[in-house]
């Protein structure tokens, strides 16, 4: 016979697998396959990315990466005031993480959908970059 | 006296913890091992769970995660030095919170099926929380900032990432309990110069490579 406490540990077991595999399921549901970036409301692939931007070669702490400045990205779009936003960077699967311009324009965006700032914690390196928010 | 043996049992096992962290956690997301869920689920439980049993005694595993998370900001290895060091410290309180209640025989977990549960719970609860903790910390101590709706976006991911440690921490838990009726004990003269000469060693060679790597 389980005691009380024996089986709460098991049905707080029980629900914390639940809960794994609800969210698995609404992860795996709600995750965006596309080929483009939605930059402040508008569609671009990588291609016409790289076409319209500088290179950057940036020296991070995983050794040095390439991709496009993104300073040069916001200001080839037409974003006006570019200090006075927020830049929310978010993934395929709903990873998102929040940047100044003051750190923004220290980064870059690879080729492969990564973006890359040498003095942040490597959280910031979102992966698999589906938008950037303009705040 | 007992607490001078406590005190470096914990940084014995704190800092076999951190080593394991950057060289085996390291080596295991270089080959594109979940290495989180396994670190967690397997050496982050193992190390928090014998410690609890062989000491016995409460705020010693925090202590632990304080130790291992500082050795793992020396990770001499490619990573997040900050994220994983803050969410293994906030393990160890983490841990500490849940086994609050559980007597120190264990003999609330005699079952194979408490045992299992135990460790599905601790292991997914202790990841979650540390994964969680480390979002909303990393941005403030590093300086960004934080901004409560990204934690919100990205927590069906966090909550889901729990699913795998969880189910390895309940293989695990039952297999770590077998060890509580092991002899642990040593003779008094090796005692110190055991815990001490490990834990230097494990020091020794994570810092080493880190200057080596980056004087």
């Amino acid at each position: 016979m389980l005691s009380k406490k024996e089986k709460i540990i098991s049905i707080l077991a029980i629900s914390v697998l639940l809960v794994g595999v609800f969210s698995s399921l609404y992860v795996n549901a709600t995750q965006v396959n596309k080929d483009t970036i939605t930059i402040n409301g508008n569609e671009y692939t990588l291609n016409q990315i790289f076409s319209m931007c500088t290179k950057r070669f940036i020296e991070t702490d995983e050794g040095e990466k390439t991709g496009i400045a993104l300073y040069d990205l916001i200001l080839k779009i037409g974003i006006s005031c570019p200090a006075c936003h927020n830049y929310i960077i978010k993934a395929e699967d709903k990873y998102q993480q929040t940047v100044s311009w003051d750190i923004l324009k220290t980064g870059i965006l690879t080729d492969y959908g990564r973006v890359f700032f040498p003095e942040t914690a490597h959280t910031f390196w979102v992966r698999n970059v589906i938008e950037i928010e303009v705040k | 006296m007992k607490n001078m043996k406590i005190f470096a049992g914990m940084i014995l096992f704190g800092s076999l913890w951190g080593f394991s962290e950057c060289i085996i956690g390291s080596t295991l997301s270089d080959i594109g091992a979940p290495s989180g869920a396994i670190m967690t689920g397997f050496f982050a439980l193992t190390f928090l769970v014998i410690s609890r049993i062989i000491y016995r005694q409460p705020g010693m595993q925090l202590g632990m995660g304080v130790i291992a998370g500082t050795l793992r900001l020396f990770n001499p290895f490619v990573g997040c030095h900050i994220c994983s060091a803050l969410a293994i410290m906030a393990e160890g309180a983490i841990f500490e919170i849940l086994w609050y209640k559980i007597s120190f025989d264990l003999s609330e977990l005699k079952t194979i099926t408490t045992q299992v549960s135990m460790g599905i719970l601790t292991s997914y609860i202790v990841y979650v929380g540390g994964f969680t903790l480390t979002q909303i910390l990393t941005p403030i101590i590093s300086g960004p900032g934080f901004y409560f709706e990204n934690l919100i976006a990205i927590m069906p991911n966090i909550f889901a990432s729990g699913l795998l440690p969880a189910l390895i921490g309940g293989s695990m838990l039952p297999a770590i309990i077998l060890i509580k009726n092991v002899d642990f004990t040593i003779k008094e003269r090796l005692y110190y110069p055991t815990t001490i000469g490990v834990s230097v060693l494990c020091w020794f060679i994570v810092v080493g490579i880190w200057f080596l790597i980056n004087i």
